[in-house]
């Protein structure tokens, strides 16, 4: 085999082109899918949602008798129609979607009294804040304890850390909040309920308030990101393992690379593979994840108010959060494919046929 | 407090039926000695008080925007002093720091300004408006206004906001409430509002009607709105709704949005709910001016109900003085915080990051035990017959023919209420707290009597079973009752979900079983029992969506009386076309006292409905009354020891907020 066969094979700019090619063509056939894929899940999810009996008016109308405002049948009729509720749900459905393809209006939020766009956005940055910080103490935390792990394989700091990710699994999110806050609540005599405290509302953030800020990160930080990290520990660990018997890591360990190498060059990259494509769904839920936790921890963020608009009806408002979600998941399996085939050469050559 | 209560009522039974008739009542003023007499609520009492001067909050004094606090007040004898005895001279300052989900009622209650108000004995006394009279047949209400009162923006409050209230906003629908029943004659024409003076108006009846003010309280509560503000979007709105072509109707629709972002700064999607959130909710949009002691905060980012965090501030204008003269409000602000469910409140009020809070009685034992700050705990009685979460309703008018002939068998209604041992099932109910009790008015209410009280509560499961076979039922195989027909007999219960009602099924389940009464029980979402009761189809409630009782039958019969309301599940769609015997009597009875003027027959008439109640008990429950607790922190001073937690008198309201002060 002359020397230079391995670059006749692997032409850096042949396969280079023919991939981009491939990709294109792929990247544009999955967007072209999206389409169809989103209207038809904006149909099942309307579908769903207006389900149950009743509509947003009844549980409007019911809300109010309780706090002793009184309603004719003229009055709920009158309410029915002035939201255009009075129409099949389908009707309902079809001008929700020509509104939304003609002039990108996505509705109205019966409970806000506003845009839906309008109450989505207001929380939309905190909630980006605070999932992609958990994301990153997911990944950050979770990635060299797995590794950590699969390297000391039945030493005490693996069965530690395989206890505390066993443990985090299967406690639930919410148990674990009510928990810390209990802990906390003990030790400082503070509730430290929310991110932000009736100061920082009150005032605006100051720098005299960022310690206090990240005191109260901190509670949302462990409970929600625990779960998450003890999952990723556990199939980093396992993948690890895996690739630590397969025969390219021996021969690579039998030329003499060094340990580090092998781990972080080899294995790793394999191992991520489950991972990468785990984080499909990471995109949706840092829109609008921890619903129970946000709700338990009183977290200004998206999850609860899809919780409260579905419990209401509230349609336009819970429809168009969910479709968002929806988006986002089609986006982010596209994205950990894209990463994957630059993560993983097989896939690549599988791409290439 | 019981007996207090009793002489209360029984004052306020009189008071408020003279009230209806009489116009040299002391709490009224009289026609043209109104601006020379001392004309304030609870008169005798502002008489008493000496007031050398007023002073205003250093809060408004370090604004310097505005002017004397005595040009922002009325007129020195129209000014509203709250001098009840329970209430302490207090100091300026701090904020009262609150938590809520979003409601436009928790806001509004707490600081609304009826043209009257209840106090909790029911009787009505005057607030914004400073008395009335009344001719002999109650056809012509004269209301009178106070001088110099102003809106919280500065501009004058006069008549001519009243009037064109009702004949601009209500006859033209602007509110989408529109006109109220209290507004409605008996023939169901629609009272004739009238400006006399700029702080005098009438309100004139075709007919008779006695019950006008209160009525007035109870339905609508104010009567004004800032005609300054509202004039050129009510002509919007009406242009909106006579045009005829849709050309016009776009026209006016964008001119009435555009004034109503003008005016409050909200996008509305609609004329209809621009009209009802900017009119009936008025005191949730910033901009718009009230009479209130709070108004809400013009800030960006403190005045947006639907957001985490906004404040109602101090209205420089407010028309009441405490008995040294200070202007009120003593607290600057009411900042609310958001929460997403109630429960955290209770641990917000434990670290004192909120200042009071309605709680149940169970919480009272962890706010003892674990607050970390001082909280008083105040006890104000309720206003429901018997518990309302033990209350059983069965659906009068359900349509199988077997359970209908079962529930409007007294016998049947009895075995279920005897069946159960109440003081066993109270004490573990309510975790020893409250005794056990029956649906009849508490102690202290009109018609209240001890064998009432004490009717239908013996245990005795024998004659439980013995009454069940009486009502035709027979004893099937597997220890339940069956119809005579053979068919299996199943009460199927129904309630609201996250009520607390499948707790309490599940202590009341091996009592019926025990005589063999098979039950189920399902809780559905709140709008779902909702949509089941308008198709009539629930056969029977445990925690009721609308209990039963009120503070009184005269002032609000809607859950007493069938046909008043479309929510109440023991009369379910029964009418007066639909009822027979002790239930239509029952009907006749109210349209009576409708047209009643005199006192003490209104109280007869009352007392006989009640009487049927008594007779017949369409609805039983198992515990006595539980009553209100408020938890308070222990900074917060002037809260009233005892009241009454009823709608009617607008919940915390009744509390007089703007009496209370700060002091660490």
């Amino acid at each position: 085999m002359s020397k230079d066969f391995l670059p006749a094979l692997f032409a850096e700019s042949d396969f280079g082109k023919g991939a981009k090619r491939q990709m294109k063509k792929y990247i544009g056939k999955r967007l072209l899918l999206f389409i169809p894929t989103i209207l038809i899940i904006s149909f099942v999810i309307f579908f769903i949602i207006q389900l149950p009996p009743g509509d947003y008016v009844t549980s409007y109308v019911a809300a109010r008798i309780a706090e002793g405002e009184t309603f004719t049948e003229a009055d709920i009729a009158y309410l029915r129609q002035s939201f255009g509720l009075d129409d099949p749900w389908y009707v309902q459905y079809f001008n929700w979607m020509k509104d939304i393809i003609t002039e990108g209006d996505f509705g109205y939020s019966f409970e806000y009294g506003r845009d839906v766009w309008d109450v989505i956005m207001d929380r939309l940055w905190l909630t980006l804040a605070v999932s992609f910080t958990i994301f990153v103490f997911q990944y950050g935390v979770s990635l060299p304890i797995g590794i950590y792990c699969a390297n000391h394989q039945y030493s005490a700091g693996d069965y530690i850390w395989s206890f505390i990710g066993f443990l985090g699994t299967a406690t639930p999110n919410f148990l674990l909040a009510i928990l810390v806050m209990y802990w906390v609540y003990s030790a400082t005599g503070s509730m430290y309920l929310g991110l932000f405290s009736t100061e920082m509302m009150q005032n605006g953030m100051r720098w005299e308030y960022v310690p206090e800020f990240l005191g109260r990160c901190l509670i949302p930080l462990f409970v929600i990101g625990t779960s998450g990290t003890c999952g990723i520990i556990r199939t980093v660990r396992a993948q690890m393992l895996d690739e630590q018997t397969q025969q390219y890591t021996l021969t690579a360990r039998a030329k003499g690379c060094s340990e580090k190498t092998i781990t972080y060059k080899y294995c790793l990259r394999s191992a991520l593979n489950p991972v990468v494509s785990g984080m499909a769904h990471s995109l949706s839920s840092i829109f609008s994840g921890s619903t129970v936790s946000a709700i338990v921890m009183n977290l200004q963020i998206q999850g609860p108010v899809l919780l409260a608009a579905l419990k209401s009806q509230d349609m336009y408002l819970a429809g168009t959060i969910v479709m968002v979600q929806a988006v986002l998941v089609v986006i982010g399996t596209l994205l950990s494919d894209i990463a994957l085939a630059w993560l993983d050469p097989r896939i690549r050559f599988s791409e290439r046929g | 407090m019981k007996k207090i209560i009793a002489l209360l009522l029984a004052v306020f039974m009189l008071m408020s039926m003279a009230a209806c008739s009489s116009n040299t009542d002391p709490t009224e003023t009289s026609g043209t000695s109104a601006n020379t007499e001392a004309t304030d609520a609870g008169t005798e009492a502002t008489d008493a008080v000496e007031i050398s001067g007023y002073t205003e909050a250093p809060y408004i004094t370090e604004l310097g925007i505005y002017g004397d606090v005595t040009d922002r007040l009325p007129v020195e004898e129209d000014i509203m002093v709250e001098d009840a005895d329970y209430l302490e001279i207090g100091t300026y300052g701090g904020e009262l720091k609150t938590s809520t989900s979003v409601s436009p009622w928790t806001t509004g209650k707490i600081i609304e300004e009826g043209l009257f108000r209840f106090t909790s004995e029911g009787i009505v006394e005057p607030n914004v408006a400073k008395g009335y009279d009344v001719n002999d047949d109650a056809t012509v209400f004269t209301i009178y206004l106070r001088e110099g009162m102003k809106w919280s923006d500065g501009v004058d409050f006069t008549a001519e906001d009243c009037v064109w209230f009702y004949n601009t906003i209500l006859l033209n629908n602007v509110d989408t409430k529109g006109v109220r029943d209290c507004n409605t004659s008996s023939d169901g024409t629609y009272a004739v509002v009238e400006k006399v003076d700029d702080y005098t108006f009438t309100v004139t009846f075709s007919e008779p009607k006695y019950s006008f003010i209160e009525d007035l309280e109870v339905e609508l509560k104010w009567y004004y709105a800032p005609k300054h503000i509202f004039e050129d979007y009510a002509n919007y709105v009406i242009e909106y709704n006579n045009a005829t072509d849709d050309t016009a109707k776009a026209e006016a629709e964008s001119k009435a949005l555009a004034e109503a972002e003008a005016i409050c700064g909200v996008k509305f999607a609609d004329v209809a709910s621009s009209g009802k959130e900017m009119l009936y909710y008025f005191w949730n949009y910033s901009g718009i001016p009230t009479l209130n002691s709070y108004v809400l905060s013009t800030e960006s980012g403190k005045n947006d109900v639907s957001g985490d965090y906004y404040e109602y501030v101090r209205n420089p204008y407010y028309w009441r003085v405490d008995a040294a003269g200070q202007q009120l409000p003593y607290i600057d602000k009411i900042v609310y915080t958001t929460i997403q469910n109630t429960d955290q409140s209770l641990l917000l009020l434990l670290d004192g990051t909120v200042d009071y809070q309605i709680v149940s009685m169970d919480a009272i034992a962890t706010i003892r035990t674990e607050a970390n700050v001082d909280i008083n705990i105040y006890e104000w009685s309720g206003s429901s017959w018997g518990d309302v979460g033990t209350q059983i309703m069965w659906n009068l008018s359900i349509a199988d023919e077997h359970l209908n002939a079962l529930f409007n068998n007294s016998a049947f209604r009895q075995a279920m209420s005897i069946c159960v041992n109440r003081e066993e099932f109270a004490s573990i109910y309510s975790e020893g707290w409250l005794s056990g009790g029956q649906a009849t008015p508490s102690e202290g209410m009109l018609g209240y009597s001890e064998e009432w009280a004490t009717k239908w509560t013996e245990y005795d499961p024998d004659y439980a079973k013995e009454l069940l076979e009486s009502c035709g039922l027979v004893m099937g195989s597997d220890g339940y009752y069956d119809f005579e027909d053979g068919t299996d007999f199943v009460l199927n219960i129904v309630s609201v979900a996250d009520s607390g009602a499948a707790d309490t099924y599940g202590i009341l389940k091996p009592y019926y079983d025990a005589v063999g009464i098979k039950t189920t029980f399902r809780d559905y979402d709140r709008s779902n029992i909702d949509n089941m009761m308008l198709a009539n189809e629930i056969e029977c409630t445990l925690y009721p969506v609308t209990g039963i009782g009120d503070v009184s039958v005269i002032l609000k019969p809607n859950s007493v009386v069938p046909g008043t309301a479309t929510n109440v599940v023991w009369y379910g769609n029964l009418t007066a076309d639909t009822a027979t015997g002790d239930l239509l009597e029952l009907i006749n009875l109210k349209a009576q006292l409708d047209v009643t003027s005199d006192t003490d027959e209104r109280t007869e008439i009352a007392l006989k409905m009640l009487a049927l109640h008594e007779e017949n008990m369409w609805v039983i429950s198992y515990v006595e009354a539980s009553p209100t607790y408020f938890a308070v922190n222990a900074r917060i001073h002037n809260f009233p020891e005892e009241g009454v937690f009823s709608d009617i008198y607008r919940d915390t309201g009744l509390a007089h907020c703007w009496c209370w002060y700060i002091e660490e």
